[in-house]
């Protein structure tokens, strides 16, 4: 892996693992990912449960909380690694350098205070000035995240609006710290298509006003493919395959990638015939088996593919963690 | 062409919910009916009723007006006896594969839980029919002994699917039953429904927000907006000659899993959807490119237009006119 | 015995195999409290064995001895071994304050559980009515009832028990509430299965972990009743004495010897704290799963 240049990235992660605990000591939820995060880009991080997606996210917002914990890496942002930061060092980068949102925003609100005073709040934390002048910029910012008559609005409890409209409050909060990066975990799942529609165009169009980098994390391979420029895969912890959208949506290298893209089901598909599903299920954190990850699952798994753990590596455009990457590129291509 | 007869059907149903804050038209005059041998999907988003109907139809709500029947009864006039014995013929698979399985209780009871409701056989012939469905949906006899904590959602979700069978029912309504599965298990769990659908000759009322699903699984698809059923057909009705904005919307909303290509970059409409003006005659009006600003839409009542015999849809101004 | 459990676990109300594996899992993590309660609970019907005096013989001993090792706990004002006197009166207490919350736990139960099924205007009369019952104080209530029935070894578990059921009723009410919105029970109704039989095999085995916390808190309450009952004069009556009568008795020879009172309040003390703890250790550990899972 390159070393983090602060100059092209807005993110760079280095040897990240993360632990939680299991029966008989502690394993690994996210074992040793690299990857890094262009400015101004979108990195669609895709994965099933187990995957580690979701702690990742944690680790670079520092939410990890005991019994989890990181064990080792190092993330670079504006070229210091904010691992290395004490607790009170970081704390202007929560939400002032990198934000996240998450799948629920009900429970991201609090319920009990207007939308108005949480994001003046939030404006107040990162950039000090007066209660007058935060709403103002609040209503702008509501304004500017879609939400109608936010003069209004900005008086109303999170339980007088709906999803859609919470969600964009949230990103409102998230961004009121001038963030540089954006973490959206799962962000769009719990809405209906038509809104999670506007609201990743939302995220899109803001992003790019604002030269902000995201990080979207999704399971809906849909959504990585519509709305992100890079794609990471990610399986069991490890990352499999990263590389372009355009790759890897039409000739992706990791078999997971190829298996997990036969596996979908819209409605392109030819209903005569049943989905070619990947058997069996993601393995637990304390169920993974040696070497590879994904061999037992595997079509092309070999012998040598549960004797040592394939590294991520360069194959032709793309990036995958498979031992047979080269060849299987070049069958397809064959074909 | 074969008599198919209707096994289940709701007709005319109309079910509001009354509360403090404003009473809302979960459904509003729907008709519905379920063939032998065949699914129905029933795809909308949160508040199109899909999840009222499936209650409805389970006898676990009641509607404020309009009939509903399963098998020749006509549910409003059954005492309790007779509907709990009615159950026996129409079984649900729910969304979240944890809770809707006792966790208190091993697979093993689990499934037979709908025998023992019914003292169905003796212990041991019980206990074979168990395992028989178990093998049935794919699970080992080791699972038996486990609890719902212990089982993935894949598993749990086949437990689930194992236990609907358990009474052999004519009808299984599964209320997004694949929703809440990781992508790859999704799909076998859908491997699985179809199997058993054409092997146990098996109706399925599908509901669901995703489209490919209901696209998948489905003889006929019907389309639910706020209350109403506003594009009812087949899957070349409902995806290829989509005849109602609505379905158009959607389709085109759903972000598929291909390389992206230039166009979706244009489509930089952020505003939140407008919530729908109670006064109109369609309830899409608001939110509808076509009908926004036609006054017909707000003040002419729908009804149905025929445009086959597998396809209906309810629009003053449909996709590709009338 | 063995036939009656079969029975009820073909019901259903009990699985047989369950309550062992239960027993086994309270066994190994709850131990120091379980230790604590189950010390004092042997020691105590082990009274006959372990008491190395008569607690009604008097002059065993001068009257006001300290501690020593012929009398552990000292004598009191008639010279009667203190630490039997302890010993037996705890059988007392506890036997009153073990009745006294199971009656509180069946009584609370069907309660709450009645409440919480039927909903409308039952519920609310019950509930109402729990309210009502936990407004009015605690002694003044018993004072009245045992004036009219007079204070026994049957009265009083009646009176306490009483007392203590409407936490309970709220409790198992609240509990079954929050059961009859889940999933598991929309499938159980699917599948035919009749309200009485819901409630007995799919809810009840998920609310019992939260009634065993709520007997436990109970059995800490009902210990601190029977104490409190006794030690105003409305309890066990000499020469019977419970750990309440006997903490009366020695307030009332304080300025002889403190260690007179000290003991029974010990055992009183320390019987309120294990059970209290084992409650909380319980609802921890219940919290603990229901956020991890």
């Amino acid at each position: 892996m390159k070393p983090a240049d602060n100059k092209l990235n807005a993110l760079s992660v280095r040897n990240l693992s993360v632990s939680v605990p299991a029966r008989g000591g502690r394993v690994l939820a996210v074992d040793n990912i690299s990857f890094d995060l262009p400015i101004g880009k979108k990195i669609g991080v895709v994965g099933e449960s187990g995957s580690g997606k979701s702690l990742t996210a944690l680790a670079l917002m520092r939410l990890i909380k005991d019994p989890v914990q990181v064990d080792a890496g190092e993330i670079f942002m504006g070229g210091k690694d904010i691992m290395k930061l004490s607790a009170k060092e970081f704390l202007p980068y929560r939400g002032g350098e990198i934000a996240m949102i998450y799948q629920d925003p009900m429970s991201a609100l609090n319920p009990i205070m207007r939308i108005g005073e949480q994001i003046i709040e939030s404006i107040r934390v990162h950039s000090p000035m007066s209660k007058q002048a935060a709403r103002k910029i609040a209503i702008d910012q509501l304004g500017s995240v879609g939400i109608p008559e936010p003069e209004k609005r900005i008086d109303s409890y999170p339980f007088e609006m709906s999803g859609g409209m919470l969600q964009r409050v949230v990103i409102a909060i998230a961004l009121s710290g001038n963030a540089k990066v954006l973490i959206a975990d799962e962000a769009t799942t719990a809405l209906d298509v038509s809104t999670q529609e506007r609201v990743l165009t939302l995220i899109d169009k803001t992003a790019t006003e604002r030269g902000l980098s995201v990080l979207l994390i999704t399971h809906d391979l849909g959504v990585a493919a519509q709305y992100a420029d890079e794609i990471l895969v990610m399986y069991a912890g490890r990352i499999v395959e990263h590389g372009q959208v355009q790759q890897v949506f039409s000739r992706s290298v990791h078999p997971y990638t190829r298996a997990l893209l036969d596996s979908k089901c819209d409605y392109t598909l030819d209903v005569t015939k049943p989905i070619k599903s990947i058997a069996g299920q993601p393995p637990r954190p304390d169920n993974r088996p040696s070497g590879c990850v994904f061999a037992p699952r595997c079509d092309f798994a070999e012998p040598a593919c549960s004797a040592s753990n394939p590294l991520l590596s360069a194959h032709g455009d793309a990036m995958a963690a498979c031992f047979r990457a080269d060849e299987l590129i070049f069958n397809q291509e064959v074909r | 062409m074969s008599t198919t007869s209707v096994v289940a059907s709701l007709n005319n149903v109309t079910r509001t919910f009354v509360s403090k804050r404003g009473d809302v038209k979960a459904l509003d005059e729907v008709s519905i009916s379920l063939q032998q041998g065949k699914t129905l999907a029933l795809v909308g988003e949160s508040g199109s009723g899909k999840t009222t109907v499936a209650r409805i139809l389970l006898g676990l709500d009641q509607p404020d007006s309009g009939s509903v029947n399963i098998l020749g009864s006509e549910l409003g006039g059954l005492k309790h006896e007779q509907m709990r014995l009615l159950r026996k013929s129409i079984q649900v698979v729910q969304q979240d594969p944890y809770s809707q399985l006792n966790r208190r209780h091993c697979v093993e009871r689990i499934i037979e839980g709908p025998l023992l409701a019914f003292n169905v056989g003796d212990k041991i012939s019980r206990r074979d029919k168990v395992i028989s469905l178990l093998k049935a949906v794919g699970l080992e006899e080791e699972h038996l002994r486990r609890r719902p904590h212990e089982l993935s959602g894949g598993q749990c979700q086949r437990v689930a699917i194992a236990r609907a069978l358990a009474l052999d029912p004519k009808i299984v309504v599964l209320d997004e039953a694949v929703s809440a599965l990781d992508v790859s298990v999704r799909a076998q769990v859908l491997n699985l429904l179809r199997e058993l659908r054409d092997e146990l000759g098996l109706t399925y009322l599908f509901i669901t927000h995703d489209l490919g699903v209901a696209h998948y699984l489905a003889d006929e698809i019907a389309v639910m907006f706020r209350g109403r059923i506003v594009e009812q057909g087949d899957r070349k009705d409902v995806f290829i000659d989509s005849k109602h904005p609505y379905t158009v919307d959607l389709l085109k909303s759903v972000p598929l899993a291909v390389p992206p290509d230039e166009k979706r970059q244009n489509n930089m409409d952020v505003q939140t959807l407008p919530s729908p003006n109670p006064t109109d005659a369609c309830t899409y009006r608001s939110r509808c490119t076509v009908g926004r600003d036609l006054a017909q839409c707000a003040s002419d009542k729908l009804t149905f237009t025929k445009g086959s015999p597998t396809h209906l849809w309810m629009c003053h101004f449909p996709v590709g006119g009338k | 015995m063995t036939q009656d459990f079969e029975f009820l676990n073909r019901l259903g109300v009990i699985n047989v195999a369950g309550l062992i594996k239960i027993a086994k899992v309270v066994k190994q993590r709850f131990s120091f409290s379980v230790s604590i309660i189950l010390g004092i609970l042997t020691a105590c019907l082990a009274a006959p064995l372990l008491a190395p005096y008569d607690p009604y013989k008097i002059a065993a001993g001068l009257p006001f001895l300290g501690p020593s090792r012929a009398h552990l706990f000292g004598t009191d004002d008639l010279g009667r071994d203190l630490f039997s006197r302890v010993l037996y009166g705890g059988r007392i207490t506890l036997l009153i304050a073990i009745a006294a919350t199971v009656i509180a736990l069946v009584l609370g139960t069907l309660w709450g559980v009645m409440a919480g099924i039927r909903r409308g205007w039952v519920d609310e009369f019950l509930m109402r009515t729990a309210d009502s019952t936990m407004a009015i104080p605690q002694i003044l209530f018993a004072l009245v009832c045992i004036s009219a029935v007079g204070a026994s070894v049957i009265s009083l578990p009646l009176v306490v028990g009483f007392l203590l059921s409407p936490t309970t009723a709220r409790m198992a009410r609240s509990a079954v509430v929050t059961e009859l919105n889940e999933d598991y029970v929309v499938a159980a109704t699917a599948s035919g299965l009749t309200r009485n039989r819901l409630i007995m095999t799919e809810v009840m085995p998920n609310i019992a972990p939260q009634l065993l916390v709520q007997l436990s808190i109970n059995a800490a309450s009902a210990v601190m009743l029977e104490a409190t009952l006794s030690f105003i004069g409305l309890g066990i009556q000499p020469p019977n004495a419970s750990w309440g009568t006997l903490m009366l008795q020695g307030y009332a020879k304080i300025w002889n010897t403190s260690w007179f009172v000290f003991f029974p309040a010990l055992a009183v003390t320390i019987t309120i704290l294990a059970f209290n703890s084992y409650g909380e250790r319980i609802r921890v550990s219940l919290d603990s799963r229901k956020s991890s899972s």
